[in-house]
């Protein structure tokens, strides 16, 4: 079990009793349903007493995180009924399928190719076989069968999603390329039989023993016996070479003369081109095709797999090359497997070990994935329980059934051991092994070997036919005879016309889904107008974005190029990012909220749909002047309140001279606070009504003959408000680190105050300052204290320049602040010049 | 990775509010009208494979606001594009006007590999028309590129026009590797040269 996975096995296994042991899981499995392609499937082969379950579960997540994750969508009992398989996707380099069937249900997945699912198909392989030794009884998997989730894909979502088995939502989310390329290769794999047409190609396949010889002879009388040229040669050789440097260096100069021979010695009615060359220390293959079909062969690759010394080593093996030629693809595997009689086993073995081990680099097929398969070479199998004698004596009287039976390879072949889905023709020609050199006599030498049919040809997969299969005696340099097979295979031939048809169909097909599926959604109003807006007092309009589309659509509102944020500050949006399911709505509030002075908010938001398209959102809305944001220094210029005056007004009376030493605002803040409120206990701390203080921000604003209106508390916070927004801070930015470096030493606090402060706002600190001493001597009744004030006070009068996050340096402005209320104050007046 | 096409390529159509930008992608993609308006406020996009010399090309296609007050916003979205569609009503003649305007703006915003080409659409109802295909085509081709006069409504030269920007696009992206394969040839050929030169001093 994969360490990575264990934290997922638990949440699985939650799902089932303690007895019930899950034994291997697969994650991230698609389910194909013949036109359907579902992801987030887990599979998991669960053991119960011995028996075997494969379940399927539904996960709400790639990766669950807890039980509720996961739902049961199907069971299935292990037991003869079960079979497993795997088929590719053509020329997928990572998804293989992997077939389960159960009696007559038949269940696809497409899974990665990798440990994970290797693993997993090895135990599922495993617990088949456990099962079909015993009699299993599933009672156990009754309580399953009940909570399965039922699926609710009714008839008429199949008819509409027929021809395309997309999981369209995925799509939308980013995982097109995968999904459309692997599914269109599966349509098109479905839809083959409309654009191909079977051609029948000639395909000579031959093997030989050489026995270390070098070539000297033509090899005519093998290779071009036939009539006609073939269309595919496959030639293979074993022994081409028996030195020491051959097997240890797998380097010999035999390979380029036994080539050469082999290309002297092709039909001559035809040319060829070699597709690949492949050798092993002694094993060599060549495939060629007349040179007419080479333009139709694609995805060459081979690979050789020693069986020999050490179980690796390249004396015995098989070396195979695979290549698709047209739309039908094909593997040659040529093998030398173990000599002696009595090796049989170790021979069913080097099969096995060939099979499993053969890695085709570019390619995801296994030998036996390929639709034709072509297996050759010296199996070294012989004639058991013959002598020499008896041997020679049936063949003399042609008893060649009474040989075949005795034939390993034909009784290894019955058992089920070696070759097992491989078809062997009838055998007609005498032993071709071993023979004395140069001649046609059996082997005369004292060991007197029995004749054996060690040199074989079989073949796999559908559409093979054949014509011929015969050894060659004329060959005589080696003690094996040359054999050789003629095949009439069926080749699928791509209609390029056809296939280019159905192509473009399958594609604006999947077009026209990947469109339709992509997130949808509409809003109810793209341009927002707020009633006028004032100061800290927020208006809420709500947006309805609805999701009209076939997928949930993940929204968000995204930030403008060279934007710091999606919105404005005085916009908050909530939420500022969801997911809506098909047919459902999201309201969405926009609330704006003045915090500082503009004429008018307008802005346009980008909402944006992941993986889909933007939306334009404009708000806007004009806003009301307040002196709780305008400059201090315009509040000393004008003589009434704010409102009073138009915008014109306004801006012309930031030339006006200053009319007053501190805003008329503040002082009738403090004036009402100094008549009313120095007694009064947590003055500054008791938070007032939302409507008191924007009665008074009104009746500063718009001005009345009315006593300020609100409890004294409203009226401290205002003032707390007014410092806090006022435009600039009373303590210019620039200066508040002086003014903390200077905070253990009051000439020296003081000395920032007369000289760097500019006039009018060293006129309302000192004013502040004043008030909050002669606050200071009613401690007694309003309980405070010069610290709390100054902590109060040092993060208003030494505001940061952004508002909303935690003050910075709170101590240290506190400390500044301490010094102006416990000193006396009265040097620090500047006269006015 | 394994795709489904050879080439993916982003086009966006830019031109004045109203002048078929959102129809146009809707016949090419759809092969639908609707004779409503329906003003886009934003951007969307539609996917479409097409085959050009053999070659699958996979066009996602951008369709833009042509409001003014989106202009700022909507220019973002040049980034990555490969070929710009810039649209124009026949039948009203501040549209084309407008054009030489949108081309500015690509200017401003372009890759240097951006292909593009204007497009008068609703060429439909030749009573209504006022920007006279001459005219047009003298400005095309001061400005050194193609015209394609269309209509959404009539299907009328749009597969044509989505067509040719393609291949312009197309064309574009292998004449650039072409140079690119060239030049890393002329290194070779250079540094060979060098070699030998070096070889003589030394004798």
């Amino acid at each position: 079990m994969l360490a990575v996975h264990r934290d997922v096995v638990n949440i699985v296994q939650a799902k089932f009793l303690s007895a019930e042991v899950v034994k291997s899981i697969h994650l991230n499995v698609s389910s194909l349903d013949g036109n359907w392609c579902d992801e987030g499937r887990i599979l998991a082969l669960v053991e119960y007493n011995k028996t075997f379950a494969l379940f399927i579960l539904i996960s709400a997540k790639p990766k669950p995180v807890s039980i509720s994750d996961l739902s049961i969508e199907t069971v299935i009992p292990i037991d003869r009924n079960f079979s497993c398989d795997t088929e590719p996707i053509e020329d997928s380099q990572c998804h293989i399928i992997f077939i389960i069937t159960y009696k007559k249900t038949k269940l696809s997945f497409k899974i990665e190719i990798g440990v994970e699912s290797s693993n997993f198909a090895s135990e599922v392989i495993r617990s088949k076989e456990v099962s079909s030794h015993n009699s299993p009884v599933f009672v156990w998997l009754d309580k399953y069968l009940g909570t399965m989730n039922q699926q609710n894909r009714n008839s008429s979502d199949l008819t509409e999603q027929s021809d395309l088995p997309i999981t369209r939502q995925h799509i939308a989310q980013g995982q097109t390329a995968i999904n459309r390329e692997s599914m269109l290769k599966y349509q098109l794999k479905l839809r083959e039989p409309e654009y191909t047409q079977i051609q029948e190609f000639t395909v000579f396949v031959g093997t030989w023993n050489v026995n270390g010889q070098a070539p000297t002879v033509s090899l005519r009388s093998w290779l071009s016996t036939d009539d006609d040229p073939p269309d595919v040669y496959a030639v293979g050789f074993q022994e081409i070479d028996l030195s020491k440097e051959a097997f240890l260096f797998n380097d010999t100069p035999r390979e380029a003369e036994w080539n050469k021979y082999v290309l002297d010695g092709v039909h001559p009615k035809a040319k060829y081109r070699c597709v690949a060359l492949i050798r092993l220390v002694g094993m060599q293959l060549a495939v060629m095709v007349n040179t007419q079909h080479y333009p139709h062969v694609s995805n060459i690759s081979y690979d050789t797999v020693g069986t020999g010394l050490l179980g690796k080593m390249g004396n015995k093996g098989g070396v195979a090359i695979r290549l698709q030629l047209h739309n039908t693809s094909l593997c040659f595997v040529n093998c030398h497997l173990a000599a002696h009689v009595e090796e049989f086993e170790r021979r069913n073995q080097d099969y096995k070990d060939i099979n499993a081990r053969m890695n085709f680099r570019r390619s995801p097929l296994a030998i036996k994935d390929h639709e034709q398969v072509y297996w050759l070479g010296d199996l070294n199998y012989r004639i058991t329980d013959l002598t020499t004698t008896q041997v020679k004596t049936l063949l003399a009287r042609n008893e060649m059934t009474t040989l075949l039976r005795a034939d390993q390879l034909n009784q290894q072949k019955e058992r089920g051991n070696v070759l097992l889905d491989y078809t062997e023709a009838d055998i007609t020609f005498p032993p071709t092994y071993k023979y004395d050199l140069n001649s046609d006599t059996f082997d005369t030498s004292e060991k007197a070997r029995p004749p054996a049919w060690t040199d074989r040809i079989l073949w796999r997969g559908k559409g093979i036919h054949h014509v011929a299969y015969r050894s060659h005696m004329d060959l005589k340099i080696s003690d094996h005879k040359p054999v050789s097979a003629l095949f009439k295979s069926e080749i699928s031939v791509v209609d390029q016309n056809r296939y280019r048809k159905i192509h473009e169909d399958l594609l604006k097909k999947m077009d026209k889904h990947e469109n339709e599926y992509l997130p949808q959604v509409t809003i109810d109003q793209t341009e927002i107008i707020y009633d006028l807006v004032k100061f800290r007092e927020p208006q809420t309009k709500e947006i309805i974005i609805a999701n009209t589309g076939m997928v949930p659509a993940e929204f968000e509102f995204i930030k403008k190029l060279e934007e710091t944020s999606y919105c404005k500050d005085w916009l908050r949006i909530i939420p500022y990012c969801g997911s809506i399911n098909p047919g459902e709505k999201c309201d969405v509030k926009l609330i704006v909220n003045l915090e500082s002075d503009l004429d008018r908010i307008y802005d346009i938001l980008i909402l944006h749909l992941k993986g889909g398209k933007d939306m334009f959102i404009t708000v806007s809305g004009e806003c009301q002047k307040s002196s709780f944001t305008v400059s201090m220094s315009l509040l000393c210029r004008i003589n009434m309140p704010i409102l009073r005056l138009s915008k014109e007004e306004l801006i012309q009376a930031e030339k006006n001279n200053l009319l007053y030493s501190v805003p008329r605002e503040i002082w009738l803040l403090i004036d009402h606070l100094y008549r009313h409120g120095l007694k009064t206990r947590e003055l500054f701390e008791s938070s007032a009504l939302h409507e008191e203080l924007i009665k008074i921000r009104d009746w500063l604003d718009h001005g009345s003959l009315d006593p300020i209106p609100g409890s004294i508390q409203a009226t401290a916070e205002s003032l707390l408000l007014f410092l806090s927004y006022t435009k600039d801070p009373v303590i210019p930015f620039n200066l508040h680190e002086a003014c903390i470096a200077a905070a253990t030493n009051f000439q020296n606090c003081r000395q920032i105050i007369v000289t760097r402060v500019p006039d009018l706002h060293r006129n309302v600190f000192l004013y502040i300052c004043l008030f909050l001493q002669e606050f200071l001597k009613y401690s007694n009744d309003n309980g405070y204290d010069a610290k709390t004030l100054a902590s109060l006070f040092g993060d208003i009068l030494l505001r940061d320049v952004d508002r909303n996050s935690k003050p910075q340096a709170s101590r240290g402005k506190a400390n500044f602040v301490y010094n102006f209320l416990v000193n006396d104050l009265s040097s620090s007046i500047v006269p006015p010049k | 990775m394994a795709r489904d096409y050879d080439h993916l390529f982003k086009l966006l159509i830019i031109g004045d509010s109203g002048v078929g930008k959102s129809s146009l992608l809707l016949r090419f993609s759809d092969n639908t009208f609707t004779g409503s308006y329906i003003t886009t406020i934003g951007v969307d996009f539609k996917i479409k494979t097409v085959n050009i010399h053999g070659q699958k090309v996979k066009l996602q296609i951008w369709d833009t606001a042509g409001q003014e007050r989106f202009r700022t916003i909507t220019s973002t979205y040049y980034r990555g594009t490969h070929g710009v569609i810039v649209v124009y009503d026949v039948t009203n003649g501040e549209s084309f006007a407008n054009v030489k305007r949108w081309l500015h703006e690509i200017e401003q915003n372009a890759n240097i590999n951006m292909e593009y080409l204007t497009v008068g659409n609703k060429n439909d109802t030749p009573e209504r028309k006022v920007v006279l295909t001459e005219d047009a085509q003298r400005f095309a081709d001061t400005m050194n590129i193609q015209l394609f006069e269309t209509s959404a409504k009539d299907n009328i030269n749009v597969e044509e026009m989505f067509m040719a920007i393609t291949r312009l696009v197309l064309r574009s992206k292998l004449d650039m590797q072409e140079r690119q394969n060239d030049r890393t040839q002329n290194d070779t050929v250079n540094l060979r040269k060098t070699n030998k030169q070096g070889r003589k001093k030394c004798c």
